[in-house]
């Protein structure tokens, strides 16, 4: 039975708790939040210990699972690393990159198993277009675009509004599509990005990033937090021999419409795409097998920091108007 | 009565459009066709069944009221320059010129000669693009923050791939329509371009992929994707979208969505079929109006082409300084 312990009791937290819920040979040993009301709610909920320290969190379990906001990542991190836990840590790594570096060198350090949970990879939309473009269905990639976004992410706490908590939609949305691009592209030489995050605009964020490969291909990517028609995401990786293209509202298995009110009021609908697993689960039942067979994680210590990286660099091209080499 | 209207080269293929768009419009009568391809002209000619002319020369000196310019890009200056001499007016193929002086030279030749210089720009003739821009007029989005537009395309190949005729690759054939989209819809010039090009499709001496980013004068930012990154197997040519953010909300706009599916089994292949309004043909009927008389309402001048096409100049200029570069409009004003 691999132990885990939940830091971050939040909406990842719950996403992450219910997928090791379906894994008989996993047990949430114990949650943690700074918050210890929602800590109790949430151990009552899922019938779940509450660990009132962190040190009593390291002594219940074998694996940390740290779901808080970004800007607190570091703060767990570190001392579950040196603590010798194997840590599954929320996407982006951290809030800057002194404090990715930090964890990368305590990681090794430590030789402690690591896995920063960028879960597009298990997608399977992404996955199956990563295998494909890897593969040369497109012959050599010229230009890659991916789109993410809706309407602004609200929380109790508003902690995305807090450009020093969440580094915005660059770096706490697109960090998705970048950890895609280099995962399936490999590295980037250079990046200009605008943004209103710098525009003091209340509950929006939007960024159109454009980034050159070192294999010569140009990317571009549209992150939205001003949508309020709802969460969307597609892209297209197009290639000298080919192109692949992918858009959450067209390719849809479910379309839900459904009437409120008996039949009188205004309906709802609500686009869905079932599978038999999650990406969560899938995503964190490969972390477990790594933990259970010492199996090195697909998504390393180093992707985290490259990906922080490059938001970063986009960041700053945000902010100074200038073009960022990598 | 009706206006003459000569072609002057049929390298660019959007000619055969115009060319239909003047044979079914009750407006205009097109009277022939001359071409530095003499062959093509008489091709062309035979199947409009229309004169060819033997040169351009010979074209101007004829009786028609006005002439329309689809040679390779870099002969629109020499053309227009000769069409405008001989007080013909003149609708010009995008993008209108490859280089700023022959950009200056084109609207002084002219304004010189008291002659009509229009762009052939047709995208501001989409009823969706209009609406869109009266939405964002009536401010159904808000204060706009930001633009995203692509016009992505399939190799045109032949001479669009020889920069020596066509004055760059994707990026100078696909840059003006949505530089102009965004002038018209927005009221503001384009100060400052970014770019990054590759050439990743075709691995040839020329710009197959391209991605600009524009700053306008009210700080408004956009980016375009002009690429010509749609594979042989493509539905169609390409597209154009552009997306206007506000702060209340979004306008996502694709152009050619107004279509079929076709799935062609004797062709192999599957194609879209477009069923919305024929943009050409509302485009060259306003230029016969103009010719005729009539004020203008949508039509490009030749400065809104000059200040597209000027946008494309300066993004092969950022490409070469890897930063970006500021437009001077006081220096680009005439």
């Amino acid at each position: 039975m691999t132990r885990v312990g939940i830091i971050g009791l939040g909406t990842m937290g719950r996403q992450h708790m219910d997928a090791y819920r379906q894994m008989p040979d996993v047990e949430v040993a114990a949650v943690y939040d700074h918050h210890l009301d929602r800590a109790q709610g949430f151990a009552q909920e899922y019938g779940v210990r509450v660990a009132g320290t962190l040190s009593d969190l390291f002594h219940l379990c074998d694996v940390v699972d740290i779901c808080t906001p970004t800007y607190r990542h570091a703060e767990y991190a570190l001392p579950a690393i040196e603590a010798g836990k194997a840590v599954v840590c929320e996407k982006p790594l951290a809030r800057t990159l002194e404090e990715c570096e930090r964890i990368v060198n305590a990681v090794k350090q430590h030789k402690t198993l690591f896995m920063p949970a960028h879960v597009l990879r298990f997608f399977p939309e992404y996955r199956t277009a990563h295998q494909l473009v890897k593969s040369g269905a497109v012959g050599t990639v010229a230009a890659v675009r991916m789109r993410r976004g809706g309407d602004f992410p609200r929380t109790k706490s508003d902690w995305y509004a807090d450009f020093t908590k969440s580094g915005g939609v660059i770096l706490d949305l697109i960090i998705h599509d970048f950890d895609w691009m280099l995962w399936t592209l490999g590295a980037v030489e250079r990046v200009y990005a605008k943004a209103l995050t710098f525009r003091q605009l209340e509950h929006l964020d939007y960024t159109l990033v454009t980034l050159k490969f070192k294999n010569g291909a140009v990317g571009h990517i549209e992150g939205t937090w001003c949508d309020p028609g709802g969460f969307k995401v597609n892209f297209e990786v197009c290639g000298d021999s080919g192109m692949i293209e992918y858009d959450s509202t067209r390719q849809v298995a479910l379309q839900i419409a459904t009437r409120a009110d008996g039949g009188v009021g205004g309906g709802v609908q609500i686009p869905e795409s079932p599978a038999v697993q999650n990406p969560y689960y899938l995503e964190l039942r490969h972390f477990i097998d790594c933990v259970q067979t010492g199996q090195t994680p697909e998504i390393t210590v180093e992707d985290g920091y490259n990906a922080v990286r490059l938001a970063l660099a986009a960041i700053e091209s945000a902010q100074t108007g200038k073009v960022v080499s990598l | 009565m009706k206006i003459r209207v000569g072609i002057m080269s049929f390298a660019h293929l959007h000619a055969d459009s115009y060319a239909h768009c003047l044979k079914s419009n009750p407006r205009a009568e097109l009277v022939g066709i001359a071409d530095h391809d003499t062959a093509r002209a008489q091709a062309k000619a035979q199947q409009f069944e229309v004169q060819a002319f033997d040169s351009y020369e010979s074209l101007l000196a004829s009786d028609v009221h006005a002439v329309i310019i689809c040679s390779e890009n870099v002969h629109h200056a020499r053309l227009a320059q000769m069409a405008a001499a001989a007080g013909k007016h003149i609708l010009c193929e995008k993008p209108l010129m490859t280089t700023l002086e022959d950009g200056k030279a084109m609207l002084a030749a002219a304004q010189g000669a008291g002659v009509h210089l229009f762009t052939a720009f047709p995208c501001r003739f989409s009823p969706a693009f209009q609406q869109m821009k009266r939405m964002v007029e009536s401010g159904a989005i808000g204060e706009l923050l930001a633009l995203r537009g692509t016009n992505r395309g399939s190799n045109p190949g032949g001479w669009f791939n020889d920069p020596e005729l066509a004055g760059g690759g994707a990026m100078i054939d696909h840059t003006v329509h949505v530089a102009d989209l965004i002038r018209r819809l927005t009221g503001q010039e384009i100060t400052e371009v970014y770019a990054e090009t590759g050439n990743n499709m075709f691995h040839g001496a020329f710009d197959d992929t391209a991605m600009l980013t524009m700053t306008l004068q009210n700080g408004v930012f956009a980016t375009l994707d002009s690429s010509w990154s749609r594979p042989k197997t493509f539905p169609t040519w390409g597209d154009v979208t552009l997306a206007a953010v506000g702060t209340r909300g979004i306008i996502e706009m694709d152009m050619f969505a107004q279509h079929l599916i076709h799935y062609d089994d004797r062709a192999g292949r599957i194609k879209q079929v477009f069923w919305g309004d024929n943009i050409d043909y509302l485009m060259v009927d306003e230029f016969l109006r103009v010719v005729a008389g009539e004020a203008r309402q949508t039509l490009a001048t030749g400065e809104d082409g000059y200040r597209a096409a000027a946008v494309a100049i300066a993004g092969y200029e950022s490409v070469r300084r890897g930063e970006p570069v500021s437009i001077t409009h006081t220096e680009a004003a005439l």
